[in-house]
């Protein structure tokens, strides 16, 4: 019996410390051992020219150990401080009664901290724990290129979820080691691996002409009361984005009050019919390809042309107008009559080569694609339609990067929203890391000859006494081109009198274009003229005026004073 | 013998003394190194809800409306501060003569 006692004994022990060794040195190790996150610090985004737009401060999140909570008293307090419903706050810690961790309110402010310690709670069962909190300076600025990071830290939206990869840094982590109670004894750094901390983004954005355009989108907002607006301002010379603004829009510090509604970037992410900002690209395209004259003539037929079975009229009858006259005036006819020489096929490869239909690669996540539908789907109402900006779709942005070709003279450049990337320190990269920033990319589509016509000729006179005169400024030689869509109403599916898009883009000095400025405005609702020229034109001129003025752009027009003292003094103090 | 018994004792414990010595030396050394990534984290963390709150003071938004008005006076420096890239822009602003004036009055 003693002899057997002693086998089983013997038997355990081997089978402990030989058989059964390794599982339970894991167990150990395991209940010993404590691998703890350090949480990389996220990036800052700058704009231009270094303000701050996002950056991240360490906050306090408050969290309850619902197995260690003897009485609670405290739990009425708490809810008050932290503005918590306290019959369901009561309802989660009875559901998690047995839990070792809830979290009572993450990110605590300042204030809220303050309000918390002051309650002296238990250090048992209350705790509190360090998280990165993202912070915006500028609040409502360029929330839609921004976009934000989550509770979980995560982008979310615009340049926070389009460079998360490159934000958000690299977790570190180290390994503690924990007594039976569960207290660190002891740090092992020897194995500690840093957080390797995000990098910097240096947008291309100017909080400034930003904060100019974000100004008029809300004051067409008030005036007009659209669905949504959106506007943007692109630089000619290089293809940077200077300002990009949707409305409605949100505080970026208040994710909560975000309305379903608010999120969409429509300057990325909405597509429309242009109409007649189109037209500039069909005639740049048929001149390049020698079946227009820039001084030839076309019959617009008194405003009424058949084409087919479809009957087409302008908005007043013209008879024998310039290929600049048909511009200006945005005669659907005479446009009609120039599709007919470029013929469905030279349509198709025009609008292709401007860019329409396809991404132009703006990096910010959910930019729509605009339609273009197969030329094998075209027809006759095709060459009709396509030439006065309609059955096609685009987007505000492959809209204006295709205008910057135009007044850049001819050259299609990729819009670019970073401008540089920096590390955390705000230190430039090594070379052995290059920064990931797209380079300029320009693409020839067509020549410098016709896109300088198109700008100094037709396009400046729609401005000088086309549609587009609320758009003049003093000093500047403005060009533009209005648009006035017409949307398709949903009960009868066809195009409605009443739902526009009108849309208005300019830019200036003629001559030597610097700037580009595009507004849309969908579906405005008070008054009965939704012209482009009237609603979109004047807040772009005057967002391109602030912008003019703002870059010391030189006055290109004879007999002005100079730039005023006070607009140059305000320029110099917010560079 | 017996010296030579006791001096191979306090050879070990010798030893022994000064390897706990310098195993303190190093748990001390750790400690610092503890010490100063805390402190480093401390002032990073300072330093950065410094930066957040000039910026916000700073911001376009804050001022641009004031300076419009005329309420507020600002200029740069001709010559920059500093042409360290990692300092802020908008730190190197000053009040105006005719608005440090009026603060001065207040």
């Amino acid at each position: 019996m003693v002899v057997l006692a002693w086998i089983v004994i013997s038997g355990r022990l081997i089978f402990l410390q030989y058989i059964g060794h390794r599982q339970f040195a894991k167990v150990v190790a395991r209940q010993q051992m404590y691998k703890e996150k350090i949480p990389a610090r996220p990036g800052d985004i700058l704009d231009r020219n270094g303000r701050l737009l996002a950056t991240t401060i360490v906050s306090n999140s408050l969290y309850v150990v619902p197995q260690r909570l003897e009485d609670q008293k405290n739990v009425k307090a708490i809810c008050e401080v932290l503005h918590l419903d306290l019959p369901h706050f009561r309802n989660r810690l009875k559901q998690n009664r047995e839990k070792l961790f809830l979290w009572v309110k993450r990110r605590l402010s300042e204030q809220e901290l303050q309000a918390i310690r002051g309650l002296d709670l238990s250090d048992d069962a209350w705790g509190f724990r360090q998280e990165y909190r993202r912070q915006y300076p500028q609040g409502a600025l360029a929330a839609h290129a921004l976009g934000l990071r989550d509770i979980d830290g995560k982008g979310q939206g615009g340049l926070e979820e389009a460079f998360d990869h490159l934000i958000c840094g690299q977790d570190g982590h180290r390994f503690l080691i924990r007594d039976a109670h569960g207290r660190v004894i002891e740090v092992r750094n020897d194995s500690r691996e840093a957080a390797r901390n995000g990098e910097t983004l240096v947008v291309t954005l100017d909080s400034i002409i930003q904060l100019y355009t974000e100004r008029q989108l809300q004051a067409i907002i008030q005036e007009w009361q659209p669905k949504s607006a959106c506007a943007i301002v692109m630089d000619v010379k290089t293809g940077e984005v200077l300002a990009m603004a949707s409305a409605p829009t949100f505080n970026l510090n208040h994710p909560e009050a975000i309305s379903e509604s608010a999120w969409k970037n429509t300057a990325i992410a909405s597509i429309y019919e242009p109409g007649s900002t189109l037209k500039p690209f069909i005639v740049a395209a048929a001149l390049e390809k020698g079946l227009l004259e820039k001084y030839e003539e076309f019959d617009c037929e008194q405003g009424e042309y058949r084409m087919g079975k479809r009957l087409l009229h302008d908005h007043h009858s013209y008879g024998m107008l310039s290929v600049t006259d048909i511009l200006v005036k945005s005669s659907n006819i005479g446009m009609a009559k120039i599709g007919e020489r470029l013929t469905n096929p030279g349509l198709y490869e025009s609008v292709m080569a401007f860019g329409f239909g396809q991404k132009t690669g703006i990096q910010l996540p959910g930019e729509l694609t605009g339609i273009v539908r197969p030329l094998s789907s075209w027809n006759i109402y095709s060459t009709g339609s396509i030439p006065m900006g309609q059955e096609i779709a685009v987007t505000p942005i492959q809209l204006i990067t295709a205008h910057v070709a135009l007044a850049n003279q001819g050259k299609l450049l990729n819009p670019r929203l970073i401008r540089d990337q920096i590390d955390h320190n705000y230190f430039p990269r090594s070379e052995e890391e290059p920064a990931q920033v797209r380079p300029m990319i320009s693409t020839p589509i067509v020549s410098p000859e016709v896109a300088d016509w198109l700008v100094r000729v037709p396009m400046t006179e729609t401005v000088e006494r086309g549609t587009g005169r609320k758009a003049q400024l003093e000093g500047y030689t403005v060009f533009g081109k209005t648009g006035t869509a017409q949307k398709p109403d949903p009960k009868t599916g066809k195009y409605s009198s009443q739902l526009h898009v009108s849309s208005f883009i300019c830019g200036a000095p003629a001559n030597d274009p610097r700037v580009l400025v595009l507004v849309v405005v969908n579906e405005p609702s008070v008054g009965e003229n939704h012209y482009g020229g009237t609603i979109a034109g004047p807040p772009a001129a005057e967002i391109l005026k602030k912008t003019l003025m703002y870059q010391r752009v030189p006055f290109d027009k004879s007999g002005q004073q100079p730039l005023e003292r006070t607009a140059r003094r305000q320029r110099n103090a917010l560079r | 013998m017996l010296f030579r018994f006791g001096s191979a004792i306090l050879l070990a414990v010798a030893v022994s003394l000064v390897g706990i010595a310098l195993e303190k030396e190093s748990l001390k050394l750790k400690r610092q190194v503890s010490r100063q990534h805390y402190q480093l984290d401390v002032l990073v963390d300072a330093h950065a809800k410094m930066k957040l709150a000039t910026q916000r003071a700073g911001s376009p938004r804050q001022v641009l409306n004031s300076m419009e008005r005329g309420e507020l006076g600002v200029e740069t420096n001709q010559q920059p501060v500093s042409t360290n890239r990692r300092e802020m822009p908008l730190l190197q602003w000053h009040l105006n003569h005719s608005s440090q004036q009026a603060d001065d009055e207040n």
